[in-house]
């Protein structure tokens, strides 16, 4: 008996949602198939690589280090960041505003965001400090900072969805990073809660969470894997915002990530390990439904885009 | 040895030893000195707040206490370790519960027409309300120098003579009075007596004189894990005399029954969670009811208890701990060894008390006796019974099958975990809409005069009420503002029924975010296994016939409201009935009605049960479940939120 294909066909899609402005302008989603599932179908969008650069500097890892070399300044940071090989856009992180940490004032970080948004060409996203209090204070500030350029601002949570969501979604019209812990309900929820607010479908973006693979990443991949298939074997509406999967601020803080070599000489070289960690977490991602992966290292960037288009 | 003194704030004092390092709360338990302590002295609650007044404690600080209380002296005792000879005030927070232990007479119309109901449709299910307990005339010879027969074989013989039984039993408090009665009624009395079975033996509880007036008391009790009701009965004709609710005493060794049973295995503690129930709780209802009715306490000869496992466990005195360990077994399903004398239960010593069979560590005799009076088990039709309690069980099915699981509710429909949470008593609000513009709330109130708090029908209606007019959103967080929305420091925001003028209390009348939360997990884990049961059994909500809803919610409970929240499925409202408090009238059903009492062993012992925590799907059902009203709209078509 010949094969007989049977292609998965669904009649609902993931919304697109746009971000950046110009001819470098990319757009999250608009697929009809499972991830990567071409055979079924069209994706119509490539999912697209993000890369991470942070207010706090360039990071101790002799790669990113050799990569961003004779950068003095952020704006000089983001345009090399904007040039990888691979980069679809650039995510700046906040990580400086943490109360708990270097504590930097609302009014320093978004001269940062101001002086990286004019260096770049390439959309960008932001993303805030962690903390709760602090992101509801600070976030809507970049929003309105960042006027025109259609940036996406991560995230608003159940804590601060109504600073952020209303800032960022209605006042100056930027796309919203709504996050969850892991959950498709919790996910869910928050998407019904922001949008009530008055923010459009189309301006939601989902980072529904992820953990470094083999940190219970088995949620990572139900949550996602069962989003996907709500959204479109249910038409769930409410689940069909595409997902951008910040992943490098998980997996550079494990131990696999950060034992140095004198301590587990069996492991390998430690640099290695933390680009194992990043590429194996954001393929897996990738595989499971996210639309998008922030990464930071530059061969992490490089192999991803690499492993999109082979699949695509 | 170190003297530790508990000061009250009425200047009462209690005075213990301890040993250097022991726990402040321990020291103070074995003092007996309540302090309230929900968590069971994990320090996560913060209410066993006591002050200094002299000496040093060794204590951590935690976020229970800010740094201007700690400087003044306040300490959590559950984290504060004795180390020296120490003075500490008790304040009346830390007895709060005490307010919540106040023996009230729930006797309204309403509830007792909802008793009615439920005896008559147990009888139209074919059960005779017929028990063994009788009053008998006897009538002796008297003794002469001739007739020597002594007074105990004069009485046996003319019981046997009367009722043709072969054998008869006088205990000891009869043989100790009957000279006197016997003597002063010349041979003619009244024997309190009851039969066996068969007909052959006979047991005399009580003998009172030819004209006096006698009632043969029984005493129905429901142990729910944080309200302790009781009907006081009459035997021979089943009237309700009185009935009396109140807190259980032991909810200041924790909220739930884990850390009951936790607190049941430190030594003394079996003694102490059981004095709580029965000296503190279940004596004091027995007292109230007797006075209010002018039964005497040793009338009362029958008595029957309706509780979950745990209750039953820790009521009878019998170690609880093996029913939180895997494989959760408890010591019985039934019993029918307890006697009133054995557990020191102030009625006469004789009375037997009979348990309403459990069915699982997690699905106890208060299901069973529910189950009884719901009467689903005699209906070709699928029903679905849903207890709302501390736990809230469910039981579905018909004539054929029955299944029941259980879910861990919390106290929130009983009012517990709520600011202004209480019971359905004089001053609870019980209903109330809101006016979608002004957000002024119109209320209806529990004996008609200024709310105190709110009960679980209030809060239902008012959760309700603050959705659909847009005031919270579907997670409980308010969205508009207004002169009664308050927010405090944190930004946490509240609703105001009743500002402190115009409540019976000398604080608002309000519901906050946290309460909302608390009852929005509570509705979410009844519906989620509800949807998890019917699963299970590859049965969809349209199947369901009828709803019998149970627990100490209120008899206001509004359904509409009850499905606009989420917590029941989306069907017609005729098709919910409310039925009060199943246990006690399974208990009260039981105690008067032999049948009755063997039907609910037969229901037991046909019923299914499912462990919630084995299905994979569960926790998944939950967190959708945790949002007005669920996750996916698309099960409660006829909700609508009401947007701007």
């Amino acid at each position: 008996m010949p094969f007989n294909r049977k292609p998965q066909k669904f009649n609902a899609s993931i919304k697109e949602v746009t971000i950046g402005c110009g001819e470098k302008a990319v757009t999250l989603g608009g697929e009809s198939v499972f991830p990567f599932y071409t055979f079924d179908g069209d994706m119509k969008n490539a999912p697209k690589v993000g890369v991470e650069i942070s207010d706090m500097g360039i990071p101790e890892v002799a790669g990113i280090k050799a990569y961003y070399e004779g950068c003095t300044t952020m704006a000089e940071i983001a345009k090399k960041a904007a040039a990888m090989e691979g980069a679809d856009f650039v995510c700046l992180r906040l990580e400086g505003g943490d109360p708990n940490g270097a504590n930097k004032s609302t009014d320093e970080l978004v001269a940062i965001v101001k002086e990286v948004a004019d260096a770049i060409d390439v959309p960008l996203a932001v993303e805030g400090s962690k903390n709760v209090e602090k992101d509801a204070e600070l976030l809507p500030k970049v929003a309105e900072a960042l006027q025109g350029k259609n940036a996406l601002i991560l995230s608003a949570r159940e804590e601060d969805y109504k600073a952020v969501g209303a800032a960022a979604g209605l006042a100056y019209d930027q796309k919203v990073g709504a996050e969850s812990a892991v959950d498709i309900n919790l996910a869910k929820q928050l998407n019904v809660v922001v949008t009530q607010l008055g923010v459009k479908p189309e301006s939601i973006v989902m980072n529904v969470g992820t953990a470094a693979a083999g940190y219970g990443y088995e949620y990572v991949v139900s949550t996602m894997d069962r989003i996907k298939a709500a959204a479109l074997s249910q038409g769930d509406a409410m689940l069909q915002m595409p997902i951008v999967t910040p992943v490098s601020s998980e997996t550079w803080n494990v131990k696999e990530a950060m034992a140095s070599e004198a301590d587990m000489p069996e492991w390998g070289p430690v640099e290695e390990r933390g680009i194992s960690m990043e590429i194996m977490t954001a393929a897996a991602d990738l595989a499971s439904g996210s639309d998008a992966v922030i990464v930071m290292h530059p061969q992490t960037v490089a192999t991803i885009s690499k492993m999109i288009k082979d699949l695509m | 040895m170190v003297k530790v003194t508990f000061r009250f704030e009425n200047g009462e004092a209690v005075e213990a030893f301890a040993t250097s390092g022991e726990d402040l709360l321990e020291v103070a338990r074995m003092a007996n000195v309540a302090i309230d302590a929900p968590c069971s002295g994990n320090g996560s609650c913060g209410k066993c707040r006591v002050k200094l007044l002299g000496g040093n404690l060794e204590s951590v600080q935690t976020r229970h206490i800010s740094d201007e209380e700690y400087a003044e002296g306040w300490r959590l005792a559950c984290c504060s370790k004795v180390t020296e000879d120490v003075e500490v005030e008790v304040p009346d927070i830390a007895s709060a519960y005490r307010s919540r232990m106040k023996v009230a007479d729930l006797s309204s119309p309403e509830e007792i027409a909802i008793f009615e109901h439920t005896k008559q449709d147990v009888e139209e299910a074919g059960i005779r309300l017929e028990n063994d307990m009788d009053i008998l005339n006897v009538v002796m010879d008297e003794p002469t120098l001739d007739d020597t027969m002594p007074d105990n074989e004069r009485l046996m013989r003319a019981i046997k003579k009367l009722t043709g039984c072969r054998q008869a039993h006088l205990p000891y408090t009869v043989l100790r009075r009957m000279a006197a009665v016997l003597r002063e009624s010349k041979f003619d009395v009244q024997c309190v007596i009851r039969r066996s079975k068969d007909g052959e033996r006979i047991f005399v509880y009580d003998i009172y004189p030819k004209d006096a007036q006698v009632v043969a008391g029984g005493l129905a009790v429901d142990i729910g894990t944080t309200t302790v009701s009781a009907l006081l009965i009459d035997m021979l004709t089943g009237k309700v005399l009185g009935k009396a609710s109140s807190g259980n005493g032991q909810i200041r060794y924790g909220a739930d029954v884990i850390n009951r049973i936790i607190e049941s295995t430190k030594p003394g503690g079996a003694k102490r969670l059981q004095d709580a129930v029965i000296k503190e709780t279940i004596n004091p209802l027995i007292a109230q009811m007797c006075r209010a009715t002018g039964v005497k306490q040793e009338h009362i000869y029958r008595m029957c208890v309706a509780g979950n496992t745990t209750m039953n466990h820790l009521f009878a005195g019998v170690d609880a701990d093996p029913i939180r360990m895997e494989p959760y077994i408890p010591t019985f399903f039934k019993t029918n060894s307890l006697y009133a004398s054995d557990l020191g239960i102030d009625i006469n010593p004789d009375a037997h008390i009979i348990v309403a069979p459990n069915i699982g560590s997690y699905v106890g005799g208060d299901i069973t006796a529910g189950t009884l009076v719901s009467t689903i088990w005699n209906r070709p039709e699928f029903s679905l019974f849903v207890d709302l309690g501390t736990n809230g069980e469910l039981v579905f099915g018909n004539s054929d099958f029955m299944m029941s699981c259980a879910c861990s509710a919390g106290p929130a429909f009983e009012g517990g975990d709520i600011s202004c949470g209480m019971r359905a008593t004089d001053g609870a609000i019980e209903a109330c809409t809101i006016d979608r513009d002004t957000m002024e709330p119109t209320f209806q109130v529990v004996g008609g005069q200024k709310p105190i708090g709110l009960c679980g029908s209030g809060i239902i209606d008012v959760i309700s009420e603050l959705f659909t007019t847009g005031i919270i959103n579907p997670k409980g967080k308010f969205v508009r503002e207004g002169e009664r929305i308050h927010r405090d420091k944190y930004g946490m925001g509240s609703y105001v029924l009743a500002f402190a003028g115009d409540a019976g209390a000398d604080r608002d009348v309000e519901i906050t975010e946290v309460d909302i939360d608390n009852f929005i997990r509570a509705k979410g884990a009844i519906f989620s296994a509800i949807r998890t049961m019917l699963a299970s059994l590859d049965f969809d909500v349209s199947m369901i016939e009828n709803v019998y809803v149970a627990g100490g919610i209120g008899s206001g409970i509004n359904m509409r409201n009850a499905v606009n929240i989420g917590m029941f499925p989306d069907i017609p409202q005729e098709k919910f009935h409310y039925i009060g408090n199943s246990s006690l009238a399974g208990a009260y059903t039981m105690l008067l009605s032999n049948e009755a009492e063997k039907k609910t062993y037969e229901v037991a012992s046909n019923m299914t049960y499912l462990e919630l925590s084995a299905v994979p799907g569960y926790m998944d059902e939950f967190v959708a479940a945790c949002f007005i009203p669920h996750t996916d709209t698309t099960l409660f078509p006829s909700v609508n939120q009401d947007q701007e």
